[in-house]
């Protein structure tokens, strides 16, 4: 059952992205300003503050952590940089 | 070299050939509580599940390793499962405690014994190829309203798939667009997490003024304006929905259950259960709350079912942008068709995936206003027929 590969992270890879909080670097891709993907590991994941500091929600389903925000804002600067390339902006 | 005049080609493996290692919910735990043995059949076995005298679950291999017996057609004595055909008497734990026509029981008389888990009124039984324990970090969330009195007992529902395998309806958790064109339902905001042995899809969404639901039709029954869900795999086969339903008179808690387990490579056995929380507004009905709810899960389902049954299988899907993370989700669900030793960190790596759900809504918002023109001028009202039949209400799949 091997898993064939996304084409569109073929044709416009994920870059790398640090977090300005704790230095966890991530790669990132986004299609449009408000499509975001970020492929973490677990030594990023390990550093994450926000994930650190956050408990569980309720529900069965409340262990997930949503998001780092101080990664989303980082994610937003490299994409206002053009570190992170937005695919909708290519024409 | 591809040109853009090639035609694409779906590309399809073969089934697998081993079924997912990992926790799989059997249904309510009551149901195997009659002192009856009853037949499961799962993971391309023959199961028989049986209450021991002080209430344990067991699960075993059906087939007695004496002469081939049917154990699920035997007789629960005490804590043992008594086969049919010559009475051998076989343990939870798998080994034959007694052959009551011989002096002493014989040398490797042990069977295949599955671990199980009976949790907030649901049976669970461990599933693994390579024939070990489950590891004491994969563990079956809890869910506190089964327990609660403040919540409605389980609604629940099974029904057996046929001619589909079991990854279809795991494809559906990073499938936004579906929820519009197959249940009827309007996502706003749509965001996958992949990490470890979980997957989860979060999910708003608001009701579509094009999709009428019957029993609505001139009442005072409050409305549903939308929905907001967090619905969470836990393992291959077994998904928590944290659901709240935001009707005109307040909201309604709940936890919707999607779980299955494999009874071959192309069938598998759906299994949904609801509990609504007792909500102050609902007064007396949380229990037809929950029945009415299942109900429209139901119908939803359905729609999949008959999506599945015609639909190809498919490893090579052509997806747009727009489209959730088909490929990632597979490689998350791989690690559970591999042996532990091989599970590689590419396939528990955590992994986000938010959708942007601006030119999907304004397609969407175009197509319902011309329903609802088409419907209001009288003409061209079978362009509305399916949905209006359809469920104002759907689940996480």
């Amino acid at each position: 059952m091997a898993v064939r590969s996304d084409s569109r992270f073929l044709d416009a890879p994920l870059v790398p992205v640090s977090c300005r909080v704790c230095g966890a670097g991530v790669r990132v891709r986004k299609s449009t300003w408000d499509q975001t993907s970020v492929q973490w590991d677990g030594e990023a994941l390990a550093s994450c503050t926000e994930r650190r500091a956050s408990g569980p929600g309720p529900g069965p389903s409340g262990e997930v952590f949503r998001g780092c925000g101080a990664l989303a804002e980082a994610i937003r600067e490299a994409a206002v940089l053009g570190e992170v390339r937005v695919r909708s902006e290519d024409g | 070299m591809t040109t853009a005049d090639d035609v694409r080609s779906i590309e399809a493996d073969a089934l697998p050939t081993r079924f997912a290692r990992g926790w799989h919910c059997l249904g309510l735990a009551r149901d195997f509580t009659d002192g009856k043995p009853h037949t499961v059949r799962a993971f391309g076995q023959k199961l028989v599940v049986w209450a021991a005298a002080d209430g344990t679950l067991n699960v075993l291999d059906a087939y007695c390793r004496h002469m081939g017996g049917d154990l699920s057609r035997g007789t629960v004595e005490g804590d043992d499962i008594a086969c049919p055909f010559h009475a051998w008497r076989w343990g939870g734990d798998g080994r034959c405690t007694r052959v009551p026509y011989a002096r002493r029981v014989p040398l490797r008389a042990r069977t295949a014994a599955f671990p199980t888990v009976r949790q907030d009124g649901l049976l669970f039984v461990w599933n693994d190829p390579e024939g070990k324990p489950p590891p004491e970090d994969v563990t079956v969330p809890r869910i506190a309203g089964a327990t609660s009195d403040e919540w409605t007992d389980w609604s629940w529902y099974s029904v057996e798939i046929k001619g589909a395998n079991c990854r279809e309806i795991i494809d559906n958790v990073v499938d936004m667009a579906h929820f519009f064109y197959v249940h009827y339902s309007f996502p706003t905001y749509f965001k996958n997490i992949f990490e470890g042995h979980t997957a989860t899809q979060i999910m708003k969404g608001v009701a579509r003024e094009d999709v009428r639901r019957p029993q609505a039709e001139g009442s005072s029954a409050p409305t549903v304006l939308g929905q907001t869900s967090v619905a969470t795999y836990h393992g291959p086969s077994f998904m928590t929905d944290d659901l709240t339903y935001h009707y005109s008179d307040g909201d309604v808690d709940s936890v919707l259950v999607n779980c299955h387990y494999p009874i071959t490579a192309d069938s598998f056995m759906l299994q949904y259960g609801i509990v609504v929380q007792k909500a102050g507004h609902l007064g007396d009905t949380a229990e037809d709350v929950a029945a009415k709810m299942g109900e429209f899960i139901k119908i939803g389902f359905e729609q999949d079912v008959s999506i599945w049954q015609h639909k190809a299988r498919i490893d090579n899907p052509l997806l747009c942008e727009e489209d959730g993370p088909v490929y990632q989700l597979r490689r998350w669900y791989e690690q559970f068709y591999v042996d532990a030793a091989e599970v590689r960190p590419e396939m528990t790596d955590r992994f986000e995936f938010e959708i942007d759900t601006t030119k999907p809504n304004a397609a969407w918002r175009a197509e319902i206003a011309e329903n609802l023109a088409q419907r209001n001028g009288g003409t061209g009202s079978d362009a509305t027929a399916g949905a209006g039949t359809g469920a104002a209400v759907s689940g996480p799949v």
